[in-house]
């Protein structure tokens, strides 16, 4: 007899099961509903295309638990354990609606309960059962002996991991009490058919052992009740709101960039928390506090106060404690009046409150937090938005930023005038290029960069990439004088509207060229003008020099003969691995050069570390830290042994020349961007 | 025009002596009234100038005019002005010589606007076609990417403002002959529209940026405020003053009056070590009349190097120290 | 409180020493191809004053900018930053005129705008720098003035100026309407912020020509001219630079010391 067919103190067991549930359900809808509003609140942002790529994206992170096994290193393999305690909770989820919900409260337990297939599933349940245990216990162990870096050991965790725990328990008691009292001998389920053996020999009467089952019954209902009312109401909102970011989550250019309008506004970026989007502040809801974005992120790594977690977790909280006050103002009755309302419930500025300015310009939007985030959170646009509502709405900025951004202005370019020594032009001076000029048409343009055309260093690089394409016969134009910055360092530093003007302005000048094809030696112009040029009607193919170059290798354009004998480590820059996926590519061109050997850092590829040059970092001064981001990474390439850190990217290379000379290591160390190295290889004729 | 004759050096005094500039102008002055064969004559104005007419006198001027009144006693803008321009009016100068100081830099467009004149500013270099009687002021443009030679063919006074330090000091010569004559005419306290409300002397350390013989600065490539110190420590070694960049400035590692450069202070001491800064044209135009130019940078291709006669390619880190040391151990010697 | 900037647009003066080339027979300095114009970074300064003392006590900037049709630009440039409205002087007769000629124009061009409480120019032009121009401004005006500003303040009816002078500085003050003179000492002039581009952007710059604002073109003869060019040169710095080397950084340290020495 199901516990719900008795009744209680008069009241039918069933009566109490659904007004418990109605509850339940109510309090678990009103947060639901609440959180729901408090995200609309946001702005509006359309991410409602390619739906049948967003259920199928959604469905692979959620049923093969994607999301956490893609974050599974060698060194943190705790997503395996997640798969493994969802799958096996998922099976218990499934119980609760048959064995609970249609037995218990839908009068079917006679169909359900007692029967071959309930002795089946109750089995498995028992493996699966044994299974949650253990992850409960390994990740117990983990956060609160272990404690490793990413994992904080609070009380709501704790409280989450006993609640489950308790689950357990209660349902293997379930079954037992109930096979004890109907005196069922059973070796099926293992665990249950075990317990009730002992309870059986512990010699409680027949109405102890049905009161025992009815009490576990009713409070195994309770607690996964209260769970279902606690899951918004805690971290565990993961649950309910990682599938939805799954869905929602950036199908094409990883970091989505909203364009700052131009008209009708009177604050730029986010400065209050209903300045983000619906979308931004969904992610906070999906963030499940798991911390791989802290332990992953340079700047948390060398000691500055950004943490990709904190600022989530703050935002969160933040949106929680103002949320309800702008809820307010869309209610109708009040005694006061609208400007009074809209005082008093008026969000305190996000900056300086919540997330601070060292924080905010500590980022060097590597990507490496968004990379190793389960639950698809977008880290790095509410870092952008942030910035710039301090630049363009403020005009607070480091003065470091505040200099490259008035250069960006008046002279079309990062680089200071005079530091630089030469003019956009100056390095095609003796060489033989079709340099365009008005009128002229080219079908591939070879876009170098204000990098590559203005620092002697990088300026070495250019001239080798140009040696390249033309020793492989690639007909190809540049644009000398006329080219001005892609607008990369000014988007990144939050000064969005000399970017638009400068994309405009690029866009325009690529189409009186009638260009199609755009090479680039410098990833961040590779990123910029392939993924964000579009948004401003410039839709060209953009081809990096690696995927060029690995190209031209295969179908026999360029031929390496000479050897090198090197023995090198490639660092993979964030806007071309990351944010692009290309890592193969440089990796082939390394292969295809003769007598070089190749060792790869530890953390490359997608977990690369940072340079520490992008998010306009390579002009920004860096906050105070540990250490420089850039010294970090070297001690990377130092552990390899390498004699060359290779690189595909005129920021890293930089960077890389800079830590050399810091630590002491221009004798034994070198520098090189790949193209370089190719250049060399290549048979001169 | 033609009525117009002679020099005349607006002189300045400063602490009750004659500043260094005026005997410089004194000098310049000197040389072009000899090519002209007019009168030098110069103009002092305080408010206690007795002892200065006949120094002046000393130094090469013919006449000197004294103007003493309390309200002349520090700089102020429409007193000079009035008193300056009422004296030319008299007098009717050919030429008419200042100090390119903030002194000068106020008071000669003043005047130039007052009096119609031809003014050229920051002068390097003067001379006299004794034929025309014309005066050419050579001075630097466009940060001193260029350097022009300005002529006034018909304005009348021409006036040009010296840059201290690029003309030679007069000698003096104390058997001179020649007149001091008292300047009439009280100011009218009413007329004067700028007023002083305080001034402030910043404590310098160490010796004055402009007089100093020996001159470290320090530019952008110290990277931060505690570095700073070596260079200031290289500068107390060698008894000198220490400098900066605007850019070095504009971070706050030294007090702005330290800025030499096309904006800021311009020096010619006999030796100038630039640390750590590439050599942009406003800075070089402020430290070209250096007699000697040291560089150290670590970057080769910096401007710097095409201005200096000697330098080192290294970090400055790795440079000042061991130069600090072996200055103290040779000057100790 | 209302304020009128004199702004000129000149050749970048950030350009490689290498780069600068000149015209010696035209008198001129050809500009390197593909180097945009910028403002003179003294009346950048100007207009952050102007603005400083707007953000203060609210008002009109007016910004005027004698040149050609690109100075437009550079009055965009102060709109951006926040004044209010800009003039560009532009007219054959207004081609290279001396410091009188360019005060007499800029005098009846804000004659023509009035209403004002400050005038405020930059010490002197970055290109040819003849740094008088505000000064005979101020006289043709009948303004008090005040030079080489490093702060400008507005109290009571009056501006309050701080000057840097030879060996710190001092507190200057004088009855408004009158005219200062800024320095680079001012700061780092601001970033122009969203509002003031979107401003910017849709601003139109009007063009006021010699008749517009009543500029007499006998005033604005050549031959009036106060001060004339004769000639234009480069300066060759004839110095190689001994470079000396060491070991060690450190010993090539003791080496120049030891070179030098004999200097002191």
């Amino acid at each position: 007899m199901s516990p719900t067919g008795v009744s209680y103190w008069g009241i039918p067991g069933y009566v109490i099961f659904w007004v418990l549930f109605a509850i339940a359900l109510g309090l678990f809808a009103q947060r639901a509903y609440f959180l729901f509003r408090l995200m609309r609140l946001g702005k509006p942002e359309n991410r409602f295309d390619r739906i049948g790529q967003r259920i199928k994206t959604m469905l692979v992170e959620l049923v093969p638990q994607w999301c956490t096994l893609k974050t599974v290193t060698r060194t943190d393999r705790a997503g395996i354990g997640h798969a493994l305690f969802f799958w096996c909770f998922a099976l218990f989820f499934i119980s609760y609606i048959i064995f609970i919900g249609l037995a218990g409260g839908f009068g079917l337990s006679s169909l359900i309960e007692r029967t071959p297939f309930e002795t089946v599933y109750f089995s498995i349940l028992d493996i699966a059962a044994a299974l949650v245990t253990l992850t409960l216990i390994v990740a117990a162990v983990r956060r609160y002996v272990i404690r490793p870096q990413r994992l904080e050991p609070t009380a709501e965790a704790g409280f989450i991991l006993m609640m489950v725990f308790f689950l357990m328990v209660l349902h293997v008691f379930g079954g037992a009490f109930d096979h004890a009292a109907r005196g069922v001998h059973a070796s099926w389920p293992p665990l249950g058919g075990a317990l009730a053996g002992l309870l059986r020999n512990a010699g409680l009467s027949q109405g102890t052992l049905e009161a025992g089952y009815r009490g576990v019954w009713w409070l195994h209902y309770l607690v996964i009740l209260s769970f279902m009312v606690y899951i918004p109401r805690s971290k565990h909102l993961h649950i309910l709101a990682s599938p939805v970011n799954a869905f929602f989550k950036p199908l094409g250019p990883k970091v989505v960039l909203e364009p700052v309008p131009l008209e009708g506004v009177e604050t730029f970026g986010a400065s209050k928390i209903q300045d983000f989007t619906w979308k931004d502040l969904l992610d906070l809801y999906a963030c499940a506090v798991c911390g791989r974005c802290h332990v992953n992120c340079p700047a948390q790594l060398t000691g500055k106060t950004l943490s990709p977690r904190e600022v989530i977790h703050n935002l969160k909280e933040h949106l929680l404690e103002a949320g309800p006050g702008l809820l307010a103002r869309q209610t109708e009755a009040s005694s006061e009046s609208p400007s009074e309302t809209q005082a008093r419930t008026e969000p305190k500025a996000m900056i300086g409150n919540v997330v601070t300015e060292e924080e905010i310009w500590a980022c060097t939007t590597c990507g490496a937090c968004q990379e190793v985030c389960p639950v698809n959170i977008e880290h790095i646009r509410k870092i952008i938005d942030l910035r710039r509502n301090l630049v363009m709405t403020q005009s607070k900025m480091p003065e470091s930023a505040q200099l490259m951004l008035r250069n960006m202005q008046s002279r079309g370019h990062p680089w200071a005038g005079i530091q630089s020594m030469r003019l956009r032009g100056d390095w095609t001076s003796g060489l033989d290029l079709k340099i365009l000029a008005e009128g002229d048409n080219a079908d591939t343009l070879f876009w170098v960069g204000c990098t590559g055309a203005l620092v002697e260093r990088n300026v070495k690089a250019t001239l080798s990439m140009t040696a390249v394409m033309k020793a492989a016969g690639v007909d190809f134009a540049v644009l000398g004088d006329a080219e001005t910055c892609c607008g990369d360092p000014a988007r990144r530093a939050g000064y969005d509207f000399q970017f638009q003007i400068m994309a405009e302005q690029n866009i325009d000048m690529f189409k009186s060229h009638n260009v199609k094809e755009i090479v680039t030696s410098c990833p961040h112009c590779y990123n910029t003008i392939k993924h964000e040029y579009p948004r401003y009607g410039g839709d060209f193919k953009v081809v990096h020099y690696t995927q060029l170059i690995a190209d031209l290798i295969k179908e026999g354009r360029l031929k390496l003969t000479n050897e090198l004998n090197a023995k090198l480590t490639y660092h993979d820059p964030c806007y071309l691995g990351r944010y692009n996926d290309v890592y193969l590519e440089p990796r082939r061109i390394l292969q295809a050069i003769p007598k070089t050997k190749l060792e790869e850092m530890e953390r490359s590829r997608a977990t690369g570390f940072c340079c520490g040059g992008g998010g306009g970092l390579m002009w920004i001064e860096e906050q105070p830290g540990t250490t420089k981001i850039n010294q970090m990474r070297l001690e990377d390439v130092i552990k390899t042994g390498a004699e060359t850190v290779v690189t595909a990217c005129p920021y890293c290379l930089q960077m890389f020349e800079d830590s050399i000379e810091h630590k002491g290591l221009k004798d034994s160390l070198k520098a090189r961007d790949l193209v370089e190295l190719v250049e060399a290889a290549m048979k001169q004729s | 025009m033609d009525s117009h004759k002679g020099v005349l050096v607006c002189g300045e005094i400063a602490e009750g002596k004659l500043a260094p500039i005026t005997i410089e102008l004194l000098g310049a002055g000197r040389k072009l009234a000899n090519d002209l064969g007019e009168e030098l004559s110069t103009l002092l104005m305080g408010s206690k100038t007795g002892g200065l007419g006949p120094e002046a006198i000393a130094y090469g001027a013919d006449k000197v005019y004294v103007a003493e009144d309390n309200l002349l006693d520090q700089y102020n803008s429409d007193a000079y002005t009035q008193v300056a321009a009422d004296l030319c009016r008299k007098v009717l100068p050919s030429i008419m010589l200042l100090g390119h100081t903030d002194v000068g830099c106020d008071l000669a467009p003043r005047l130039n606007g007052r009096l119609g004149g031809g003014l050229a500013m920051d002068c390097l270099e003067l001379s006299v076609d004794p034929a025309t009687k014309l005066m050419a002021s050579t001075r630097p443009v466009f940060g001193g990417n260029a350097h022009a030679t300005m002529v006034s063919k018909s304005a009348r006074p021409q006036m040009a403002t010296v840059r201290p330090k690029t003309v030679p000091a007069a000698e003096r010569n104390d058997s001179r002959q020649g007149q001091v004559i008292p300047v009439e005419g009280k100011i009218d306290p009413s007329a004067l529209k700028v007023t002083v409300v305080e001034r402030i002397k910043e404590a310098v350390e160490g010796v004055k940026l402009e007089d100093a013989e020996v001159v470290v600065s320090g530019g952008r490539g110290i990277g931060n405020a505690q570095n700073f110190e070596m260079v200031r420590e290289l500068a107390r070694v060698l008894g000198g003053a220490v400098g900066a960049t605007r850019p070095a400035c504009d971070e706050g590692w030294t007090p702005v009056t330290l800025q030499v450069g096309q904006s800021g202070k311009v020096v010619s001491p006999k030796l100038y070590i630039a640390v750590a800064l590439s050599g942009a044209m406003s800075h070089i135009a402020g430290c070209l009349g250096s007699k000697v130019i040291v560089a150290i940078n670590k970057d080769k291709e910096a401007n710097i190097f095409s201005v200096a006669h000697f330098g080192i390619v290294a970090d400055y880190k790795e440079v000042l120290p061991a130069l600090t040391a072996k200055f103290k151990e040779l000057l100790s010697k | 409180m209302n304020t009128i900037v004199c702004v000129k647009q000149v050749l970048d003066p950030e350009i490689p020493p290498a780069k600068f080339k000149i015209d010696p027979e035209a008198k001129q300095v050809i500009p390197p191809p593909g180097v945009p114009p910028v403002i003179s970074v003294y009346d950048e300064r100007a207009v952050e004053a102007a603005c400083r003392l707007k953000d203060k006590h609210k008002g009109k900037i007016t910004v005027i900018s004698m040149g050609s049709a690109k100075a437009s630009d550079v009055i965009k440039h102060a709109i951006s930053m926040g004044a209010d409205d800009g003039f560009v002087l532009q007219d054959p007769a207004f081609e290279n005129l001396d410091s009188f000629g360019t005060a007499y124009v800029l005098g009846k061009a804000i004659q023509k705008i009035g209403g004002y409480d400050l005038v405020l120019c930059g010490r002197q032009a970055a290109d040819w720098g003849a740094g008088q121009v505000g000064s005979i401004l101020a006289e043709i005006l009948g303004l008090p003035v005040i030079t080489l500003a490093c702060d400008v303040q507005a109290v009571d009816k009056k501006v309050r100026v701080k000057r840097m002078v030879n060996d710190g500085y001092e507190v200057v003050e004088a009855p408004m309407p009158s005219l200062v003179t800024v320095s680079s000492e001012i700061g780092l002039p601001r970033l122009p912020g969203g509002m003031g581009l979107m401003m910017a952007r849709k601003k139109q710059i009007p063009v006021w020509k010699a008749q517009d604002i009543g500029a007499e073109t006998s005033q604005l003869d050549k031959a009036n001219a106060h001060t004339e060019i004769t000639a234009l040169s480069v300066p060759t710095r004839k110095t190689e630079c001994e470079i000396v080397t060491g070991g060690t950084p450190g010993e090539a340290a003791s080496n120049l010391a030891s070179k030098l020495i004999k200097l002191l």
